[in-house]
C-alpha cells in the first residue's frame, strides 16, 4: 500500500480552469465586438476589407455563444465537477487509474472538438441552428466526450463512499441526461453523402453537409425545445449545482433547507422542458402548445426561485460575510441575478408582452442578465474558490477582487438597462400606426434610434470584459506568485491584499 | 379517436400522475425524521460541509453492506 | 421508495430521464404528421434557389432577419400576409431567425427586385443611409457551390419524398415543375440558366462576364434565393 495519506487529485479540474479562462476571454472579446458592430459598422472591417468575410457581425455571431456556452460554461461545468464530484462523494481520482484516463482523455477531446468548432464557424461551415450549428462530424465528437464525460461521472458515483448523492450531484447527473437527450434529437440530420452515394455518384459537393430531419415548423419546434432547454440544462441546472456546492462551503453555512432543494430539484426538472413553447408564440405551431409554453414559463418561477430563495436564506444571520468576502458577494449577486432573469423570462412569455418582445432587444438583454450576472458570477466565484485548494494557495489579491466585482456589476446594469430600452423603444415602434391606419415608422427608423443604446450596451460589456481580464490576472498571479500553504483549507477563502 | 385525443388524456394523466407523486414526496421528506428508521434530510447538507477526505461519510455505503 | 431512489443512482437518472422527456413525447411528436403538409402554391427550392440559401446559411444572415411574418395588422401591413405552417414544408433547417435587427424577409421576394439587392448588398448604407448592416462584397467573387445543393436535392428527393421533376399544385389551379438533374453535369447546366436571367438584371461587370463564362458568383445565387422568397 502507500505511504501518503490519500488526497484529492485536481488534475483534470486544473485544465478545464484553463479552458474556462481561455475561453472565456475569446468568447467575451468576440461579444464585444459584436456590440461594437452593432453600433458602429465599420468595425465590420476591422482587419481590413479583405477578412471581412470572417469579421462581419453574422460570421462572429455563431462564434460568440458557441466559445461562451460550450466553451466558457461547459469548461467551468466541467472544471467545477471534477473538483466537486470527488469531494462530496469522498474518493479521489487517485484511487482509479481508468477514471483519471477517462477525466484527461475527455479534456483532449474536448480540446480537439473546440478547434474544429472555431475553424468551421470561421468558415461558414454551419446548420444556422442556434446553439447547434456544427455539421454531423462535429456531432459526433461532440457526442462521444459527452459519453466519455458520462463514463467518468458514473464511474465516480460507482466507487463512492458516501452514500447519498448530495443535490449538487443530482444536478450534475441531470445536466448530463439532459443535454444528451436534447443534444441527439434537435441534431437528427442526414449528411447527403448517404443519398449521393447510393445514386452511385460519390462525393458530391462538401462531404461534410447534410439535411435536417424535420422541416419547417416541426424543425423550429424541435430547436426551442432545444434551444431553451440547453439554456435550462446548460446554464441553469449546472450552475446551481454549483452554487448549492459553494456558498454553503464558502460561508461554512448548511444549506437553509435541503429538503427544499430536492423538491425545487424535481419541479424545475419536471416544468422546464415544457417552456420551450414560449419561443414560438404567434408562430405556426399549434395554439395550445404556445398556450402550455406561456403558462409553464409562468408555473417556472416556482422551483427556479426555490434555489435561489433557498441560496439567499442560507446567508441567514451571517450577512456580515457578503460585506467581507468579495467571493460571497459574486454568488449573492449571483442569486439575485438569477431571480431577477427567472422572473423576467416569464413575463416576456405571456403572450401579450411577448408581441412586443419578441425578435427585439429585450430578449437579447434578458439572456446577458441572465449569462453575465449569474452564470458568469458564479463560474468566477466557484473557480475563485478552488483556486487556493488545488493550488494550495492564498488568492493573489482580494482588493483587485473587490474591484472587479464592482466593474463587472456595473457592465452588467448597463447591459441589461440599455437594451431593455432598446427593446421597448424597438418593439413599439414597429407596430406604431399612425392616425390614418398607416405604419408610423419605416424599418430604418427603428434601426437608427437603437445607436446609442447599443454604443451603452458596448461600453457595459467592455467594462465585463475588462473584469474578467483582471480575474485572469489574479488567477495566474495566485497560481504562480504566492507561497504554498500547508494546510488543508476549510470554509473561507484565504486572499492577499 | 384522433391523436389530438390520445395527446391531451396522455398529457392529463401524466400530469396528475406526477403531481401525485411530487406531493407524496413532500410528505416522505417531512415525515421521514419522525418514524423509526427514518433520517433527517438536513443532515445531507453536511456532506459538503465535512467533505474532507478523511471526514467520517454521512450515510457510509459499509452501513448498507451489513444489512 | 424516495430515500431509496436517491440512493441509487441509476435508477434516479432513469427517473430524471424519464421526468424530463415527458414533455418531450406529448408536445413535440404528434403534430409531426401534421405540421410538414405544404399548403398550395410552395414550391420545392430550384438549384440555384438553394445554392443561394446555402450562401445565405454560411453567412448567419438569419443572425440579424427573421423569416416568419406573425399574425398581427402591424406585420402584415409592413411585411405581407402572415406565415403558414405549410408554407415551410420544404425549408430543412428552418430559418425562423431569433431576432430583428433588420426586417423581416419571408415575403421581401413581393417588394425587393434583383438590382436593389445588387446595390444594397455591396453597399447597404449607399442605399438605405443609416444601415448597420454588414457590406458583403466577397459574394461578388466568391464561387457558389452548385455541387453541394445538388447533393442535398437528392438527399431531399430519396429520404423525404420531395416532389422535384414532378407536378406541385399553384394557387392559380396550374401545376409547376421544378426540375432536377439527373448528374452534377446536368444540375450545373439548369443553376447557370437560372443565373444568366438574373445576371441579366445585374449591373456588375465582373458578375456578368463570370457567368458569361459559365461561373456562378455567390451573390447571383443569393438574389435567386431572395427573389423566390414570396
Ligand atoms: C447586423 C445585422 C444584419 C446582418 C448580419 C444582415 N442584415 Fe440585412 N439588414 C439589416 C438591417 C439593419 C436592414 C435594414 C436597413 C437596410 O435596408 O439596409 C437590413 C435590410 C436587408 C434587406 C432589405 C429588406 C427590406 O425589406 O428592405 C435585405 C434583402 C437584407 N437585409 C438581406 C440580408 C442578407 C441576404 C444578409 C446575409 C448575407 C443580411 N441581410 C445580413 C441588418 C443585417
Ligand atoms: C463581455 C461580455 C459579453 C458581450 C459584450 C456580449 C455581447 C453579445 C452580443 C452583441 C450578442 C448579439 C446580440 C444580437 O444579435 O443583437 C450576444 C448574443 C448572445 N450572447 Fe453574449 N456577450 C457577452 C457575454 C456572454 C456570455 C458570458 C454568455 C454566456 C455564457 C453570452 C451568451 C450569449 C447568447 C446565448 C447570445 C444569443 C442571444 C439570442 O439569440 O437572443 N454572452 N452577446
Amino acid at each position: 500500500m502507500e505511504n501518503r495519506p490519500l488526497e484529492y487529485d485536481y488534475t483534470v479540474a486544473k485544465m478545464f480552469m484553463f479552458t474556462t479562462v481561455v475561453l472565456g476571454i475569446v468568447g467575451m472579446l468576440v461579444g464585444v465586438i459584436l456590440a461594437f458592430q452593432l453600433a458602429y459598422p465599420e468595425v465590420n472591417t476591422i482587419l481590413g476589407e479583405g477578412l471581412a468575410e470572417y469579421t462581419n457581425f453574422s460570421r462572429l455571431r455563431p462564434l460568440h455563444t458557441d466559445a461562451v456556452i460550450f466553451g466558457f460554461t461547459f469548461s467551468g461545468i466541467w472544471a467545477t465537477w471534477y473538483y466537486v464530484g470527488q469531494r462530496v462523494l469522498k474518493v479521489s481520482m487517485a484511487e482509479s487509474a481508468l477514471l483519471m484516463f477517462l477525466g484527461k482523455l475527455h479534456f483532449w477531446l474536448y480540446l480537439v472538438g473546440v478547434a474544429a468548432v472555431v475553424v468551421s464557424l470561421l468558415m461558414g461551415i454551419t446548420t444556422s441552428k442556434e446553439y447547434a450549428e456544427f455539421e454531423w462530424p462535429i456531432d459526433i465528437a461532440i457526442v462521444v466526450v459527452w459519453v466519455i464525460w458520462g463514463l467518468g461521472l458514473f464511474g465516480l458515483i460507482g466507487i463512492r463512499r458516501e452514500k447519498s448523492l448530495y443535490i449538487s450531484i443530482w444536478y450534475y447527473i441531470a445536466t448530463f441526461l439532459g443535454i444528451a437527450m436534447l443534444y441527439l434529437f434537435n441534431n437528427m440530420e442526414i449528411p447527403t453523402m448517404l443519398a449521393t452515394n447510393a445514386a452511385g455518384e460519390s462525393g458530391i459537393g462538401a462531404w461534410y453537409h447534410s439535411v435536417s430531419m424535420y422541416s419547417g415548423t416541426n424543425d423550429a419546434l424541435v430547436q426551442w425545445w432545444y434551444g431553451h432547454n440547453a439554456v435550462a440544462f446548460g446554464f441553469t441546472v449546472p450552475i446551481v449545482a454549483m452554487i448549492y456546492y459553494f456558498l454553503p462551503k464558502e460561508s461554512g453555512q448548511a444549506i437553509y433547507s435541503y429538503k427544499l432543494s430536492l423538491l425545487s430539484f424535481w419541479g424545475l426538472m419536471f416544468v422546464y422542458l415544457w417552456a420551450g413553447g414560449h419561443h414560438l408564440l404567434y408562430s405556426t405551431v399549434p395554439d395550445w402548445m404556445q398556450t402550455m409554453g406561456s403558462i409553464f414559463s409562468v408555473i417556472l418561477i416556482l422551483p427556479s426561485w426555490g434555489s435561489a430563495i433557498n441560496m439567499l436564506l442560507t446567508m441567514k444571520g451571517e450577512w456580515q460575510q457578503v460585506a467581507a468576502s468579495p467571493l460571497i458577494k459574486f454568488m449573492v449577486l449571483g442569486s439575485t441575478f438569477y431571480m431577477f432573469s427567472t422572473l423576467e423570462g416569464p413575463i416576456q412569455a405571456i403572450k401579450s408582452v411577448n408581441a412586443i418582445a419578441h425578435f427585439t432587444d429585450w430578449i437579447v438583454g434578458h439572456v446577458h442578465d441572465g449569462v453575465l450576472g449569474w452564470v458568469g458570477f458564479m463560474i468566477m466565484a466557484a473557480l475563485f474558490h478552488m483556486a487556493p485548494r488545488v493550488f494550495k494557495r492564498e488568492i493573489y489579491s482580494k482588493s483587485l477582487m473587490a474591484t472587479q466585482f464592482w466593474i463587472q456589476t456595473l457592465g452588467v446594469v448597463l447591459y441589461f438597462t440599455s437594451m431593455w430600452i432598446a427593446g421597448i423603444t424597438q418593439g413599439m415602434m414597429w407596430r406604431a400606426h399612425d392616425e390614418f391606419g398607416n405604419l408610423a415608422y419605416s424599418f430604418i427608423d427603428t434601426v437608427t434610434v437603437l445607436h446609442p443604446y447599443y454604443t451603452i450596451r458596448g461600453v457595459g460589456g467592455l467594462l465585463y470584459l475588462v473584469g474578467f481580464l483582471m480575474f485572469a490576472y489574479n488567477m495566474y498571479k495566485t497560481m504562480s506568485a504566492r507561497p504554498v500553504e500547508e494546510s488543508e483549507l476549510q470554509s473561507a477563502s484565504p486572499m492577499g491584499a | 379517436m384522433g391523436i389530438a385525443e390520445y395527446q391531451a388524456y396522455g398529457y392529463f394523466g401524466l400530469t396528475a400522475f406526477l403531481v401525485f407523486a411530487l406531493y407524496s414526496y413532500i410528505y416522505h421528506l417531512y415525515s421521514t425524521d419522525k418514524k423509526d428508521g427514518g433520517h433527517d434530510y438536513e443532515n445531507y447538507s453536511n456532506i459538503a460541509l465535512n467533505d474532507d477526505i478523511s471526514d467520517a461519510p454521512v450515510s457510509p455505503i459499509s452501513d448498507d453492506k451489513e444489512k | 421508495m424516495f430515500h431509496w431512489l436517491e440512493k441509487h443512482p441509476f435508477f434516479f437518472a432513469v427517473g430524471v430521464f424519464l421526468v424530463i422527456s415527458f414533455a418531450g413525447l406529448i408536445e413535440i411528436l404528434p403534430n409531426f404528421a401534421q405540421a410538414s403538409r405544404p399548403v398550395i402554391g410552395t414550391a420545392p427550392y430550384s438549384t440555384l434557389e438553394l445554392t443561394g440559401r446555402h450562401v445565405y446559411i454560411k453567412n448567419s444572415c438569419n443572425a440579424c432577419h427573421s423569416q416568419l411574418v406573425r399574425p398581427f395588422k402591424s406585420e402584415t401591413d409592413r411585411y405581407g400576409h402572415y406565415s403558414l405552417s405549410g408554407e415551410y414544408a420544404y425549408d430543412r433547417p428552418f430559418l425562423w431567425g431569433s431576432k430583428r435587427t433588420g426586417p423581416d424577409l419571408w415575403r421581401v421576394g413581393n417588394y425587393r427586385t434583383t438590382d436593389w439587392h445588387e446595390n444594397h448588398m455591396k453597399d447597404p448604407a449607399g442605399v438605405v443611409p443609416g444601415s448597420i448592416m454588414p457590406a458583403y462584397t466577397w459574394m461578388f467573387t466568391n464561387k457558389a457551390d452548385v455541387d453541394t445543393a445538388y447533393a442535398e436535392q437528392l438527399t431531399v428527393a430519396q429520404f423525404f419524398s420531395v416532389p422535384y421533376n414532378k407536378p406541385v399544385p399553384m394557387k392559380d389551379g396550374s401545376a409547376k415543375v421544378v426540375k432536377m438533374g439527373n448528374s452534377v453535369a446536368e444540375a450545373n447546366a439548369l443553376a447557370l440558366a437560372e443565373a444568366q436571367v438574373i445576371a441579366a438584371d445585374m449591373k456588375d461587370q465582373n458578375v456578368k462576364d463570370a457567368v458569361a463564362r459559365g461561373e456562378i458568383p455567390e451573390i447571383v445565387a443569393l438574389i435567386a434565393y431572395l427573389n423566390s422568397l414570396k
